[in-house]
């Protein structure tokens, strides 16, 4: 090794300075040198050779940065004033007593903590969730843009406060990947998290047919995506393309116009809300419309959907092309299987439940909301959910305390034709 | 010997699995604690190899290529000494990328003397596959010059190395920012020097070397890929999912220590946790999600990847409890610095701080869930 420069007199002091190694986190601190390889204290670190090596890892000079240590109290601060990020822990009972785990915070998860903690007040209950956990309602997704609401003035909770008032551990963005059903333990993004009872509340996602691609188009299907989406948009007026006219993409539609943006609405069938045949919605929605920034394209079959510099570019086989500055896909929803495939839970078009008890066909595990089917038959609005989780809550205190008086006993769930109302404001619709 | 009269625990053990076994349980039991202490164990790494333990994964003449059955070599090597385990997934990976490369100066006599143990490698890819998790730089660096390249940097704590060894590795190619030159680096070519770690906590048998390069030269010859992250994506879940063989073997030697000692302190055991017949049902389970994976290591959907990272970090969960547990079922015998089962403890902790280690798993998986959305 080349002889280093002499070190700076300790009067020069300028202040010493630290550089770590990138490679091991070992940290060269120029005060005291490196003194095993000849480096003596209060060597500048622009005065070691370049041949000189890691003590720890070998690597050489160039592998160093500059390094300031962290103000450890502001670290601790920080880390205390951000507990959405971490678990919120009500309760210790983590090996001794694993309690009931709940996958997903949506309107079914926290709908069946509310039933469970007002009959089970000592119940151990972990929510794990992909969000933060907020309470809010998500219908109002839909038309939110028209009344100048923006994602935090749709939030009634935040995840930390819900978690506090109804006592509940809280894992918020941690993905639930596996279970295992002989341990009775979820695998999660944030370690394992054992089971007594495993409730599946995690919903459905939109679905994303070709050439539709989640790189190119928005799925408002949670307040995250929507804030995002906002931010997307801007404050000035845009064209958005929205892929699909059933229910959501007609509320968006009519949003969006209300918002003050340019809308066309593409979809396979002659008119909006198809599926409603009875209804014969449509045409009074069109008409209803007439006076809105809106421009229907129906009959027509997405080939392509492109970036064209900042915009995208939608082509059908017909031929057409429409340039959005946005892409909004509304094409309905699928039910993720990766958790029940993993339990191997019986599925038919959704995870399969009982209708009497929520079970699903694996013993501990219970599923309520948009991600289940009964008869095959799965449903995603929110009135179903509020009876599925009374049922659910007694059938989960009923396997935890097969003795105990129910303060209320309820009839099993039963599955109804669901009357869902459009919020399509220039045209407000029910249909059967 | 007619197979029918073998008990069935063994009728249905491969026949590589008892080469392994023979082995392990013979030379390899014989110098595990000096390998731990420091000897690198050439004779057994090229007995092993020579009997077929670090290439069933690979398509040879007269061979498909089983990932299972190569984990579960692994395993039973790593049920008696975790270090020369992991050692059988550096040689194994780095056989990979040969066959992988399809670079006809990679395969034929270089690989088979590969397979065969006469030449042994390991690979230095812990950093690119952290680079591309985002989680740090690449150290290497590349230079394009007449016929190929000249790479320089230091890369800390590559194993399975020796004077004569070579490793697959990953340099940035300087000016071209996102490409990167994958290629076999010799350990004995010009511009290459092999410097001594300091000591670790265990496994000091490994072969461990951080690797100086000043202007190596690297010409066609030795590219496996360039660009690498084609290559990289097509092989990611099966260099992460050979990793579960040391884990499912580590703990299964932790869960073989407890059931050594259960007739004379039972009475006592009983009053722990993580008892051997709760964790032989967990790591039963596991190894039946790990060969049902290894049946189509090549696919290449995120959500198979999830799966394979998920394994991986079960296997370390489960690694990590078995052999605490495996310590405090044997108390003070276990504690001894003769025992396999404080041996194990350390080889535990290695299995969880490896490349990818827990945190590196959690954090990737975290990453591939995230919703994609429009920039």
């Amino acid at each position: 090794m080349n002889q280093p420069s002499p070190p700076l007199e300790s009067s020069v002091s300028a202040t010493w300075l630290l550089y770590i190694c990138k490679a091991c986190g070992l940290i060269y601190n120029e005060q005291e040198g490196d003194p095993d390889s000849g480096l003596l204290a209060g060597t500048r670190f622009a005065d070691i050779p370049e041949d000189w090596e890691c003590p720890l890892c070998g690597v050489t000079k160039s592998d160093f940065e500059l390094y300031t240590p962290p103000d450890l109290d502001a670290l601790k601060q920080a880390s205390a004033c951000a507990p959405a990020a971490r678990p919120t822990t009500h309760f210790n009972g983590a090996r001794e007593l694993p309690g009931i785990v709940v996958v997903g915070a949506g309107k079914a998860g926290w709908q069946l903590i509310q039933n469970l903690r007002t009959q089970w007040p000592d119940a151990p209950i972990t929510l794990v969730t992909e969000c933060a956990g907020d309470v809010y309602d998500k219908p109002l997704l839909s038309v939110a843009m028209s009344r100048k609401l923006d994602g935090r003035q749709l939030v009634k909770q935040t995840g930390v406060e819900a978690a506090a008032h109804w006592q509940v551990r809280l894992l918020p963005h941690t993905r639930a990947l596996h279970i295992c059903t002989a341990s009775q333990t979820l695998r999660t993004t944030h370690g394992p998290v054992r089971y007594s009872q495993l409730v599946l509340a995690h919903g459905a996602e939109s679905a994303m047919p070709a050439p539709l691609h989640p790189g190119l188009c928005w799925r408002i299907n949670h307040l995250q995506t929507y804030q995002r989406f906002l931010a997307a948009l801007g404050d000035a007026p845009r064209h958005v393309a929205i892929v699909g006219a059933g229910l959501i993409g007609s509320e968006l539609a009519n949003d969006l116009a209300l918002g003050g943006h340019r809308v066309t609405l593409i979809d396979t069938q002659d008119r909006p809300l198809a599926r409603w045949d009875a209804d014969q919605a449509g045409q009074p929605l069109l008409a209803a419309w007439s006076n809105l920034a809106i421009r229907f394209m129906g009959s027509v079959q997405l080939q392509s959907l492109k970036r064209q510099g900042a915009q995208f570019a939608l082509t059908t086989l017909e031929g057409e092309t429409v340039l959005a500055d946005q892409v909004i896909a509304a094409t309905g929803l699928i039910t993720p299987n990766r958790l029940a495939k993993s339990a191997g839970l019986r599925w038919n078009n959704g995870i399969e439940v009982n209708a009497q008890t929520l079970e699903t066909s694996e013993p501990h595990i219970y599923a309520l909301g948009d991600c289940i089917s009964i008869n095959g038959q799965s449903s995603r609005y929110i009135e179903p959910i509020l009876r599925q989780a009374q049922t659910l809550a007694a059938a989960l205190i009923h396997a935890a305390k097969p003795d105990a008086v129910l303060t209320n006993t309820l009839p099993p769930y039963s599955v109804r034709t669901p009357v869902v109302r459009v919020k399509t404001t220039s045209l407000p619709l029910t249909l059967h | 010997m007619n197979p029918a009269d073998l008990p069935p625990e063994l009728s249905n053990t491969p026949e590589l699995v008892l080469a392994m076994r023979q082995i392990a349980q013979g030379p390899l039991a014989a110098q595990v604690q000096a390998i731990d202490q420091g000897t690198y164990p050439r004779e057994v790494m090229q007995q092993l190899a020579a009997a077929g333990g670090m290439s069933a994964h690979l398509e040879l003449p007269g061979q498909r290529a089983d990932f299972g059955l190569a984990i579960k070599a692994m395993a039973e090597v790593s049920k008696v000494c975790g270090s020369t385990g992991f050692m059988m997934w550096c040689q194994a990976v780095c056989g990979l990328y040969m066959q992988t490369s399809n670079n006809p100066d990679l395969m034929g006599k270089v690989l088979n003397d590969h397979v065969q143990g006469l030449r042994l490698g390991g690979t230095g890819l812990s950093n690119p596959m952290k680079s591309f998790a985002q989680i740090e730089n690449l150290l290497l660096k590349a230079t394009p010059v007449e016929g190929g390249f000249e790479v320089s940097g230091t890369l800390p704590w590559v194993s399975n190395l020796g004077p004569d060894h070579y490793f697959g590795a990953i340099a940035g190619i300087e000016g071209q920012t996102g490409q990167e030159l994958m290629f076999l680096l010799r350990c004995d070519a010009p511009g290459v020097t092999l410097k001594a770690c300091p000591s670790f906590s265990g496994m000091e048998g490994t072969g461990t070397y951080a690797i100086h390069l000043k202007n190596l030269f690297v010409g066609a010859a030795d590219t496996i890929a360039s660009p690498a992250k084609p290559l990289i994506a097509q092989i990611r879940a099966a260099f992460v999912m050979l990793q579960c063989g040391m884990a499912l073997g580590v703990t299964q030697g932790a869960i073989d220590s407890m059931w050594a000692v259960e007739g004379q302190l039972g009475h006592v055991n009983q009053f722990l946790h993580d008892r051997p017949q709760t964790l032989q049902a967990e790591l039963d389970a596991l190894t039946q999600r790990v060969m049902q994976l290894a049946e189509t290591p090549f696919d290449k959907r995120t959500e198979f990847f999830i799966d394979v990272l998920d394994a991986r970090a079960h296997g370390a969960e489960l690694c990590l409890r078995a052999a605490q547990s495996a310590l405090m079922h044997q108390g003070a015998r276990g504690y001894l610095l003769s025992s396999e089962v404080q041996r194990r403890v350390r080889e535990s902790h290695f299995v969880a701080i490896v490349t990818p280690a827990i945190k590196h798993l959690r954090k990737e998986m975290a990453r591939l869930s995230a919703q994609e959305m429009p920039a």
